[in-house]
């Protein structure tokens, strides 16, 4: 009997359990049998571009999938909501029935109106006799742009020597940059366009630039970095302020030793003289000419005078010949030569025409020629009038 | 031989009792006309450098030598000629007034009044030289594509300082002769020294005023 109480008990409590379980049991049942509610769910979404900047118009991309094995589902609305992120495409309306299993891409555009951030805009999808679904999307706001800077850069720069400019673009953010390019609009800066491509995240890329200035003193050069984050343009300035000296390694030419013998009777000069190399670098295709001037023009047999390559610390004779009206006092000398690139160099030197210093130099009659007329007539005479005296 | 320089009156004086003879004449003419030939040769080298356009290139060096040499014989045989014509003229000049003496020994006189041609011949060829080599470069003067307008190309170098006073020597040295072909004229053909005078006067105003034209001073 003390064993039979017992048993009782843990019968009595079991059959309570079993009862409970079962009326818990129905209750769940029961009510599923009562809404019939199709399950649908959001399988995956996609942010493009992955990271936004500031101002900048991407999508969302969400997959809706009919998890329904055996049901189709109507799918009457979906919208994005977002107090942060301005979301600039409509409602879905009416979208229509999903088969069982299958998916639905709907695509939302928006616009990064707000400060860099994480958001959450929530995604709302209705349908018909299913559950609606709230899902939310992370999208990151990450306004850092593209740098540019200078990468290397000749210490010395100068006029008429190409000087190579080297540029880096870094890409700080998290995704990649596209249709990166670097541009300028100085004529004396070659290529004016370096297209780079596409840049990943976290790397640099090296553009090259040639520079050869024309003319001494500060010079700024402008470059324009631009790049695209998915469909929006941006860029972003560089500037890079020179300064451009005379090179101190060019061909400097200077003359020295001119003479110029003038004939005034049909007023042309002849000027020679030496043209020095001082520089230490070779001249090449070394012409002389006289520049072109009213009252001056260059005259046979030494229009102008090719003194070919002068090399260093060398230096060559020269004659022109040229005819000077009247008034004119100088000749105008234009002195053309090549580096070793090709590139023109022109100098011009002035030459004073002192026609009075000329006339006693060769100009006229020499003073000696002259003396020796007068002698010989004063001989002649003389002789004649001593065979008169004679007779 | 001095004294025709010096003394031409006494000298020709010497002479007339002498037999006629032309060879120190002819020797005197020919030194005259090889000097003349040397001037003629850079005025050739002149007319060449500005004809080097006109010719073919392979023909200049030719062109170059032949002309220079021709001009020198030419020059040669014109000294000749010269003392032949003024002879002639101052032969006939005298005859106005009743001058006798043989052409021969008017020939041969004449030919001594050739002698300071000869220095001044010398001294024209050193102008010339100078004048060829270091003037005429500078002057720029074109050179010519049409042969016929070398006269004009060469007026600049004719009219050049150099040249006039080539011509001013050579006008010199004839005035010289002239005086010594007075006192060959004033026995050759036994003329006082006043019709002597005339007589020579008339070629040599011609020849001067010629020589002055040449210079452009008419």
């Amino acid at each position: 009997m003390r064993q039979t109480v017992p048993a009782l008990i843990l019968l009595v409590g079991l059959v309570v359990v079993a009862g409970l379980s079962s009326v818990c049991a129905l209750d769940t049942f029961g009510s599923g049998t009562a809404e019939q509610k199709s399950s649908i769910m959001i399988t995956g979404y996609q942010v493009s571009p992955e990271v936004l900047m500031r101002n900048d118009i991407g999508t969302v991309t969400v997959t809706v999938k009919n998890m329904e094995l055996v049901n189709s589902v109507n799918i009457k609305e979906a919208q994005m909501l977002s107090p942060s992120v301005k979301v600039l495409s409509d409602y879905y309306l009416g979208i229509g029935r999903l088969g069982p299993g299958e998916s639905l891409n709907l695509t939302f555009t928006l616009k990064a109106v707000c400060l860099d951030g994480i958001y959450y805009p929530r995604i709302l999808v209705k349908g018909e006799d299913a559950q609606n679904i709230r899902y939310s999307i992370p999208v990151t706001v990450d306004s850092s742009s593209l740098t540019i800077g200078v990468k290397d850069i000749p210490e010395d720069i100068f006029t008429g020597e190409r000087a190579k400019i080297e540029l880096v673009v870094g890409n700080p953010r998290q995704n990649t940059a596209t249709g990166v390019k670097i541009v300028t609009e100085n004529n004396t800066v070659i290529p004016s366009e370096v297209f780079i491509g596409e840049l990943p995240a976290d790397e640099p890329k090296v553009a090259s630039f040639n520079f050869t200035p024309q003319t001494t003193g500060a010079h700024v050069l402008n470059f324009g970095l631009e790049y695209k984050n998915g469909d929006n343009i941006h860029s972003t300035a560089l500037s890079v302020p020179l300064n451009v000296t005379e090179s101190k390694k060019n061909a400097e030419l200077i003359l020295t030793g001119i003479e110029v013998e003038s004939m005034p009777g049909v007023n042309v000069c002849k000027i020679t003289g030496d043209i020095n190399n001082a520089g230490l670098k070779e001249a090449n295709s070394v012409v002389m000419k006289v520049d072109d001037a009213e009252g001056i023009e260059a005259m046979h047999p030494y229009k102008a005078y090719f003194v070919g390559l002068l090399s260093a610390d060398d230096f060559s004779s020269f004659e022109l010949n040229v005819e000077v009206s009247e008034n004119e006092t100088q000749v105008p000398l234009i002195i053309e030569y090549k580096d070793e690139d090709g590139v023109l160099f022109s100098v011009a030197e002035y030459i004073s025409v002192d026609r009075s210093e000329g006339t006693t130099d060769t100009g006229e009659l020499p003073v000696a020629m002259i003396a020796v007329l007068v002698v010989i007539a004063v001989i002649v005479i003389g002789l004649i009038a001593y065979s008169w005296k004679k007779r | 031989m001095i004294e025709v320089l010096t003394n031409p009156n006494k000298f020709f004086e010497e002479r007339m009792k002498g037999e006629e003879s032309l060879k120190i004449p002819v020797l005197i003419i020919l030194i005259s006309g090889l000097i003349g030939g040397i001037s003629a040769f850079f005025i050739a080298g002149i007319t060449m450098e500005l004809l080097r356009e006109a010719l073919p290139p392979e023909a200049m060096g030719i062109a170059s030598t032949i002309g220079g040499i021709a001009a020198f014989i030419v020059a040669a045989i014109a000294s000749f000629v010269s003392w032949l014509v003024f002879t002639a003229l101052f032969f006939g000049i005298s005859c106005l007034f009743k001058g006798e003496g043989q052409f021969k020994r008017t020939l041969e006189f004449v030919g001594y009044g050739y002698i300071p041609t000869l220095i001044g011949g010398i001294i024209s060829v050193i102008f010339m030289y100078y004048f060829v080599y270091y003037m005429y470069p500078t002057m720029g003067i074109p050179p010519v594509t049409d042969p016929a307008k070398l006269g004009e190309a060469l007026e600049p170098v004719m009219k050049s300082p150099m040249m006039q006073l080539s011509y001013a020597i050579g006008i010199l040295f004839m005035l010289w002769s002239a005086n010594i072909w007075v006192f060959a004229l004033k026995h050759a053909r036994k003329l006082t020294t006043k019709n002597a005078v005339i007589t020579v006067a008339i070629p040599m105003a011609a020849y001067i005023l010629y020589s002055v034209w040449q210079m452009g001073l008419m």
